[in-house]
């Protein structure tokens, strides 16, 4: 407190001093009573002692030198004061407004320019450190003594560190690239069997052994070959007669093809007799009101059968006599058995013959049975909706054959001859391509300009 | 009794078998993905005995598959890769939709991927399983190594079946194992025989595409993924029996010979190099450098008797033809018009021993120019040329292929320059006794023999009755030899006095060269046993004999009528071009 006094006493003191606030420190000054306070202890320094009057103190001294660039005391007069000598405006005021029609936007800087320019005419403080670095001795000193070990080879620790670091992994994890890579590697896949090392029971309990594919799997669904040759009158220059065998199969697949045609159309077609004349018009508006009569009668008719439908009962005498009838035809019968028995001794040869006939028979379908079935193997199964459908011959009719390789046009497509060729081996199932179903229907809506024209 | 009542459909058929759907529904696939999942597997769907017990009484048709099918597939692990992938893909969308392209970024690095090695191990366990059903494997990449690069499919599948079948070209360039060429309407059939097995392919035109709409490519795409893991599996182990270095490279010598020549045309190093292995024009780079294959696998001689002196002859001599059949075109040097298709023809050329150029512009990987004086053959597809060189055949492309198919360089005057060609025929044909051989087929098989056509015809006369005027040769043999059998048969059982007389033998004008004797003598022998055969016959054998022998005289007597119509179309034709001929002058 007492420092603060005396610092004030000393500013006021000093000859010319100016407080820009000249009122706010005579009453704290003149306080009368005062708190006393042990001083001994260091905490009660701060806590009791009044130091604001030195910080409004100091806080002018800032705001003066900041405002004017420096104590207003130690100013010379001149620049405090000027002498008033009334109107001299009058001729500056029309160079502003010149300036004003003509560069207006340029003369003047935008207000927001002005609030963040500097207006603190204290400059500020000067970065010592900028020209020059601290520690420069040292510094070269350890460069100098690296440079010295690097030679000897020895390296920092740093650097050591980063060479024993292990290589990132993500070299390791290696993409699986796909396997249409043009230059993918290939291997010797069937050289050297690899024997399992582990306990076979473990690999199995843990899932890590491959399941063994059934045998049954590695037949193939058809004993037809992958390619089929094509008949030799497929040739480019075929043989005349090869070449004529060729076109009568197109031509028999042909012919049947329209034969079913024209069998779906004889279906179709409309018999003439079945279209309505007037005639059958008529009767058919007149049917069931002419004939009524008849059919009362037959219902008539109906019910006289079913009243003699009903059974009346037997007589004792008819039923021994139908008991009778039946043992005699029993007896009849068995006689008639007994007899053929007989009979039979004597047919021995014929019987024989039937027996032999009989066998030879299932013999024949035995051998015909498997025939079929031998037959089969090469046919195309039925493994869908729908059936194999054998796409058409390539054929070349006779004026099409080329006379020589560079003429040649090639018929029918090898990509559909693959296709075909493994529906018709069992390898996939005869499909067609999916129609495309629209959902929602298609809303037809004439623009306006066009319907103007139209 | 009593007990319980059974119910229907619960054991037996019904319940070996699984719908499609609930299979899918059990394998919580998509039915895309299902499909991909059976193709890549080898599983196929497969039709019950017994439609109605397994469709549980509806007759509606179904597709079914095996219980115990899809039971194994339930423990591929591809099946969660699927699943992993459907998942992605959601992602994928999702996060496209939010446009957090970060996410994008983060999952398509991440994007699963899977292999087939193991399926492939699992379906052919050994290399020669593999082999054997590779034929579908080469017909396909060959397909789609055709396509356009429009966006039907992948373009890296494409390039990748490229890759494959102009390795599997450079195998069989180099093992020699071409067979058999048949140029169709279709495309062109190879056939090739590798470590014994024979392969068939089909390797469409260039540039013959109409996309079919009712193919459906995913399938067909799914079966090419699977066939190529096989296929470069295959290529891989086929290239090491042969000591070639895989992926193929070229010679040294070869290389530093392309290389001067058409660097600055192609853009891509990658890409001319694949370009100059499919010229097919340069041998391939060994393991181990060999001196010029001296390794001519000789067949270990045995001591054996009897049958299987004759077993080990017979192949001895049909192991002599194979590499006779493999130097067809040794020594020839071909050049390749720019009409002609140059890579058919090079890579059969190439399988034969031929050394093969072409036109600067048509390809890379020429080696010498038209003006070359050594050329002996230039293969020309167009009805005249201008200027022509002396010390060279100019021949159609299909003297190669008729060439390949006869085993033997054919006469080069019917294919000369303008001639019409002689029928192309198709070699998958093997003809049994009595069928109906076209006469240009007899032509060849006589040329085979090194016989001359024309003394063929005079032995035909010798033997013949008037009414078999039309026989063909081969089918004149036969039946001249039965008649043989009969009379002396006929003659035995009337009074056994056949005149036996020891003569000298003569020396047959046909038997003059050691092939035919050869021949003669095996069916000398062949005739004898069947007579003592028939001798033994019992009488009931003896009617299905002669019942065979008529449905075969039944064959032969058709036959001849082919043929007759044969001449009289001929004679007709010859006819008309007379008189062509004569209203030209």
């Amino acid at each position: 407190m007492a420092a603060v006094k005396r610092l004030k006493r000393v500013a006021a003191a000093q000859p010319g001093f100016m407080s820009f606030k000249s009122s706010a420190g005579s009453d704290d000054l003149n306080s009368g009573q005062r708190k006393r306070v042990n001083k001994n202890k260091k905490k009660n320094w701060n806590k009791h002692s009044d130091i604001q009057d030195v910080e409004e103190f100091l806080d002018d001294v800032r705001l003066q030198e900041r405002a004017t660039g420096g104590l207003i005391s130690e100013k010379p007069d001149d620049s405090l004061f000027f002498v008033d000598i009334g109107e001299q405006r009058k001729y500056v005021q029309p160079e502003v407004q010149e300036g004003k029609k003509g560069k207006k936007s340029k003369s003047r800087p935008l207000r927001i320019d002005l609030i963040l320019q500097h207006d603190s005419l204290v400059p500020p403080p000067k970065d010592i450190l900028a020209h020059q670095q601290p520690n420069a001795k040292k510094l070269r000193r350890i460069a100098e003594n690296a440079e010295k070990l690097a030679a000897m080879g020895v390296l920092p620790r740093r650097q050591k560190r980063l060479l024993n670091r292990r290589p990132a992994v993500t070299a390791s994890k290696s993409k699986t690239a796909a396997n249409n890579f043009p230059d993918r590697p290939y291997y010797d896949l069937w050289g050297g069997d690899a024997k399992e090392t582990a306990d076979p029971y473990y690999l199995e309990q843990t899932g890590k052994k491959r399941v063994k594919r059934p045998e049954k799997l590695n037949s193939k669904p058809s004993v037809l070959p992958a390619v089929e040759v094509i008949a030799p009158g497929g040739s480019y220059n075929p043989d005349f007669f090869s070449h004529q065998a060729l076109l009568l199969e197109a031509h028999e697949v042909e012919v049947k093809r329209e034969r079913a045609e024209l069998r779906i159309e004889r279906q179709l077609a409309v018999n003439r007799e079945d279209t309505a004349t007037e005639e059958t018009v008529f009767q058919e508006l007149v049917e069931g009101l002419v004939e009524e009569e008849e059919d009362e009668d037959e219902e008539e008719e109906d019910v006289s059968i079913r009243g003699g439908l009903q059974q009346e009962k037997k007589t004792e005498k008819e039923r021994r006599r139908e008991r009778a009838d039946k043992i005699k035809s029993q007896q009849k019968q068995a006689a008639r058995v007994f007899t053929d028995k007989k009979q039979q001794l004597f047919q021995l040869r014929s019987i024989q013959a039937t027996l032999k006939r009989g066998e030879q028979q299932t013999r024949e379908r035995v051998a015909q049975r498997k025939a079929n079935q031998e037959a089969e193997k090469s046919m195309p199964r039925r493994l869908g909706r729908l059936r194999f459908q054998a796409q058409d011959l390539e054929v070349q009719l006779s004026d099409e054959i080329p006379g020589s390789l560079r003429t040649l046009k090639p018929e029918g497509s090898v990509l559909k001859d693959r296709f075909k060729s493994m529906q018709k081996r069992n390898m996939i199932e005869p499909r067609e391509r999916a129609k495309f179903k629209r959902r929602h229907k298609v809303k037809y809506v004439e623009k306006r300009a066009f319907r103007e024209i139209t | 009794m009593g007990g319980l009542q059974k119910k229907k459909y619960e054991r037996g058929s019904a319940t070996n078998y699984i719908t499609r759907n609930k299979a899918r529904k059990k394998l919580q696939l998509s039915l895309a993905d299902f499909r991909r999942l059976c193709i890549l597997k080898g599983i196929y769907p497969h039709e019950p005995k017994h439609k109605k017990k397994v469709n549980k009484g509806s007759t509606a048709p179904r597709t079914f598959y095996l219980l115990k099918d899809i039971r194994f597939l339930l423990h591929e692990p591809i099946v969660r890769k699927f699943r992993e992938y459907k998942v992605f893909v959601r992602k994928l969308r999702k996060a496209y939709g939010k446009a957090e392209w970060t996410a994008v970024e983060r999952l398509r690095d991440n994007k699963p991927g899977y292999k087939l090695d193991h399926i492939i191990k699992e379906r052919y366990p050994t290399f020669i399983d593999a082999l054997r059903d590779i034929d579908d494997a080469l017909s396909m990449c060959f397909l789609f190594s055709t396509f356009a690069r429009t966006g039907k499919c992948h373009v890296q599948t494409i390039t990748l079946c490229r890759r494959l079948t102009v390795e599997w070209m450079n195998y069989v360039v180099t093992s020699r194992s071409l067979r058999k060429v048949f140029i169709s309407i279709k495309g062109i059939y190879y056939q090739a025989e590798v470590l014994g097995q024979l392969i068939t392919w089909l390797v469409p035109y260039q540039f013959a595409h109409d996309h079919p709409t009712d193919v459906d490519y995913r399938v067909m795409a799914t079966f090419t993924e699977m066939y190529t893991t096989l296929f470069g599996f295959i290529n891989f182990r086929l290239y090491q029996t042969l000591n070639l270095v895989y992926p193929p490279k070229l010679d040294s010598k070869a290389e530093s010979e392309l290389k001067a020549e058409h660097e600055e045309d192609y853009a891509m190093d990658s890409e001319s190099y694949l370009e100059k292995l499919s010229a097919l024009s340069a041998s391939l780079a060994r393991v181990v450098a060999t001196a010029e294959e001296e390794e001519e696998n000789q067949l270990d001689q045995f001591p054996a008797d009897g049958e299987d002196l004759e077993n080990m002859e017979a192949r001895e001599k049909e192991q002599k033809e194979q590499e006779a059949q493999n130097r067809l075109f040794e020594g020839l040097k071909f050049f390749l018009n720019r009409e002609v298709p140059r890579e058919s023809l090079a890579f059969i050329l190439r399988c034969f021993g031929a050394e093969v150029s072409w036109d600067k512009s048509l390809c890379i990987g020429g080696t010498y120019n038209v003006t070359d004086e050594t050329i002996t053959h230039q293969i020309v597809d167009r009805p005249d040329i201008d200027k022509q060189y002396i010390n060279r055949y100019y021949i159609q492309p299909q003297w190669v292929f008729d060439s390949v198919n006869a085993k033997m360089r054919l006469p080069v005057e019917d294919y000369f320059l303008g001639v019409t060609l002689p029928p192309h025929l198709s070699p998958f044909v093997e003809e049994k006794d009595g069928d109906y051989v076209p006469p240009e087929k007899l032509k060849l098989m006589a040329l085979q023999r090194g016989e001359k056509h024309v003394q063929e015809e005079e032995e035909d006369d010798d033997d013949d009755d008037d009414d078999e005027e039309y026989n063909d040769e081969v089918d004149d043999e036969d039946l001249t030899e039965e008649k043989n059998l009969k009379k002396m048969e006929d003659q035995r059982s009337q009074g056994k006095t056949l005149a036996v007389k020891v003569t000298p033998g003569k020396v047959k004008p046909w038997e003059t060269g050691s092939v035919g004797n050869k021949v003669r003598l095996e069916k000398e022998e062949k005739a004898e046993e069947k007579r003592l055969a028939i001798m033994m016959m019992k009488k009931k054998e003896k009617y299905l004999y002669d019942k065979i022998m008529f449905g075969k005289k039944r064959t032969t007597r058709e036959a001849n009528k082919l043929a007759a119509k044969r001449k009289a179309h001929e004679d007709t034709s010859k006819a008309e071009k007379k008189q062509k001929k004569a209203k030209k002058q």
